[in-house]
């Protein structure tokens, strides 16, 4: 074969410091931008959160039939651009290329779903008023069909003087024709640094009241679609079926209570078995990496830090992964937009909003995912107060901790016959006082701190969708590297930092008698200040040490008791518990891990998530001072 | 009287609210009784004076779900009581 049969070298010329031009994916949130981006990058993706602000950035690598290859960033779904919301503003800045840490995009894919074309029309002059190349996509092509909507692309495209792909991006048909225009935008190479004009919603030159500004933009998306004899799809029936019971005024609310049952059965039923083979998985390569390696200091610091303070985190994976196919699977169906619908009455009443509930539900689970997913709540007021609370909510950090007490305390009786025991219902009673601590502390935050206006609510209630396999895979690939790393890494440096104080002064070239350690005296030293809860030195090192994550205390107080391989279900550690505390105590102990904000994960999360020190400072101090007040009066009364 | 004055009388019920309206009556959007940027998302997600409304359904609590531009929108009640709309079809 000729050589000149080989695909064509990259042009060198336009090429600036090996940056591949970036397209940027715009469009309003449920069009379908994440799948095309999907799509169009596979695997080949990393999230990264914009500095100083925390809305992921998804950016990925897209290769052309050609070989040439360019980057693709999936911007936050916006439906416009008065850049109210934390993910306006960053698409807003990116477009305008003043976003930091990102180039300023080279083109733009701006998509959009043809079955609500002329909404999402409104779009298109702020964008292309940026100076940018754009390319636009009109997404769900086939349900416009199926539900006999049609519009002309040719005339559509001269109208706009851009050209139009009808695509269905789930199963990439139509993407073929965005090949031509990411060619041309990689023949032109990465474009030269430009002043960008600002995007907004309110069109440039004469200032208009709001309302007319849009109206007058209407009017030219309405000329637009006319034009290109525009047929707008027909009600889907389907979704009108599904709505009359999903939303009927009393099916609807007890549709919504079963998947809530659901997802919790899930989460603590399904995932127990998948948790026990990380638990043995973890058990087994320590235990082979210790056969393996002489006995040495750093041996004892690869299995009793390491591996127990990474194992420790890994365990819960299961269950978040669970959670989170649970949530992509409602979400992507169009069902979560209507679970916020049935329950922001229930919320606003207590200060919150319908928004709030993904990110309450998910802090079932663990508090960080939920603080992350607040963002989709607008109304910055709402948001604060739903990061505040949410580690209230009963994450699965606390069930070790639980079940250790529980079983070391309670005596099992039967209470309502087979169906409740007081050990289950002593779980529901913690689960109960958590929701309960942050319902009134919303309440109390939206009278005091964060008093206001009462908030907007309104929520675009999509079309019923089947969830594509291939994008909850991405999404579940996706957050658990985005969990390991976040969690991971602050336990590994506590494991390794308590590790460590337990193993200095040196007595003799040894570690010494864990009371005379670093770690001990500085239980000894907090001794006086949880006497009156009735707590020793000893509860006092786990504490400290469950500062890091809530379910290190179990593996701290197997250390300190001498208890090998100390869980949860260990009943020599049961048994050492009661030698030293006495019922009140330890319900004293339950109460303040239901309030206190033991997880340098969530603390560090909430901070870059509020910008600064000041909420988790106060959410720390808040949640302190209640858990220990609220065991105080625990072992004071039993 | 300025005719301009005359004109808004003539429109006939200015005061009518989104909640008054029955499910499935098709009104149209006269004002939005907000301040520009409370009323900013509801403009960008097609509630814009002139469009069509339409509720389709009504939760326990009263907070409507309405059509607008092919779309369904869920509102609260309150803010759906800052909508004046008025009929169409029934006054000429």
């Amino acid at each position: 074969m000729l050589p000149t049969a080989a695909p064509a070298p990259p042009p060198s010329g336009s090429r600036t410091a090996g940056n591949p031009p970036l397209i940027a994916l715009v469009g309003p949130p449920n069009a379908g931008k994440t799948t095309l981006f999907n799509r169009l990058t596979g695997l080949r993706q990393k999230v990264a959160n914009y500095p100083g602000v925390t809305v992921e950035r998804k950016t990925g690598a897209l290769r052309l039939p050609s070989g040439a290859q360019l980057e693709v960033v999936d911007l936050p779904g916006v439906n416009g651009f008065s850049a109210r919301t934390m993910d306006e503003r960053v698409t807003r800045d990116v477009l305008e290329g003043r976003a930091e840490g990102i180039r300023h995009p080279d083109a733009v894919i701006l998509v959009v779903d043809a079955t609500r074309l002329e909404p999402h029309l409104m779009l298109v002059e702020p964008v292309m008023e940026t100076g940018v190349p754009m390319i636009l996509v009109l997404n769900m092509w086939d349900e416009l069909e199926a539900r006999g909507g049609s519009v002309d692309t040719h005339v559509l495209g001269e109208e706009l003087g851009i050209d139009v792909v009808p695509a269905n991006a789930r199963t990439g048909e139509g993407l073929d024709a965005l090949d031509d225009f990411l060619e041309g935008v990689y023949e032109r190479g990465p474009m030269p640094e430009r002043p960008c004009p600002a995007v907004q919603n309110h069109p440039g030159g004469v200032p208009l009241p709001m309302a007319d500004a849009f109206a007058r933009r209407r009017r030219r998306v309405r000329g637009w679609t006319r034009g290109a004899a525009y047929v707008p799809a027909g009600p889907s029936a389907f979704s009108r079926r599904l709505d009359s019971v999903f939303l009927h005024p009393i099916a609807g609310p007890a549709v919504f209570l079963t998947v809530v049952v659901m997802v919790f059965e899930a989460m603590f039923a399904w995932a127990v078995p998948l948790m026990d083979g990380v638990e043995w998985g973890i058990a087994t390569s320590g235990e082979w990496v210790a056969a393996t390696l002489p006995d040495t200091w750093f041996r004892a610091l690869l299995i009793d830090g390491v591996w127990a303070g990474v194992g420790s985190v890994l365990v819960f994976l299961p269950q978040i992964l669970i959670l989170f196919a649970f949530l992509g699977v409602l979400e992507d169906s169009g069902y979560l937009a209507r679970a916020a619908v049935i329950a922001d009455r229930m919320m606003y009443r207590v200060g919150l909003q319908g928004r709030a509930f993904l990110p309450l539900l998910s802090a079932y689970a663990c508090a960080v995912p939920a603080i992350l997913s607040a963002r989709t709540i607008e109304d910055e007021r709402d948001r604060l107060a739903t990061i505040f609370v949410a580690p209230f909510m009963t994450c699965s950090a606390r069930l070790p901790v639980y079940a250790l007490l529980i079983a070391a305390f309670i005596p099992e009786r039967p209470l309502l016959g087979p169906f409740l025991g007081t050990r289950a219902a002593t779980l529901l009673g913690l689960y109960a006082l958590g929701a309960l601590a942050a319902i009134g502390t919303a309440f109390l935050l939206k009278r005091t701190l964060l008093r206001g206006q009462p908030s907007t609510f309104m929520m675009e209630l999509p079309p019923y969708r089947v969830p594509s396999l291939r994008s909850l895979g991405l999404r579940l690939y996706d957050r658990t590297k985005v969990f390991l790393k976040r969690a991971g890494r602050i336990i590994l440096v506590v494991a390794i930092v308590l590790w460590a104080l337990a193993q200095v002064p040196r007595v003799d070239g040894a570690a010494p008698v864990i009371e005379d350690s670093v770690l001990g005296t500085v239980g000894q030293l907090i001794e006086p200040a949880i006497e009156p809860l009735g707590f020793d030195w000893r509860i006092g090192i786990g504490l400290v040490s469950s500062l890091a994550a809530r379910e290190v205390i179990v593996g701290t107080l197997g250390t300190i008791y001498g208890v090998e391989n100390a869980d949860e279900g260990s009943l020599e550690l049961q048994d050492a518990l009661k030698r030293h505390l006495d019922l009140g105590s330890a319900v004293g102990l339950l109460v303040f891990f239901v309030f206190a904000l033991q997880c340098m994960s969530t603390v560090a999360v909430a901070r870059r998530e509020t910008g600064g020190w000041k909420w988790p400072a106060l959410q720390f101090g808040y949640m302190l001072t209640l858990a220990y007040v609220g065991a105080w009066v625990a072992n004071a009364l039993l | 009287m300025s005719p301009d004055i005359l004109e808004v009388i003539d429109d006939g019920e200015p005061d009518l609210r989104l909640t008054e309206i029955a499910l499935r009556d098709v009104v149209e959007l006269v004002r939005i009784d907000l301040p520009d940027h409370e009323a900013e998302p509801l403009l960008e997600r097609g509630f814009m004076p002139g469009c069509s409304l339409c509720p389709i359904r009504k939760s326990r609590s009263g907070d409507p779900i309405v059509m607008v531009d092919g779309t369904l929108i869920a509102l609260r009640r309150e803010m759906a009581g800052c909508l004046c709309v008025k009929q169409v079809g029934s006054q000429g």
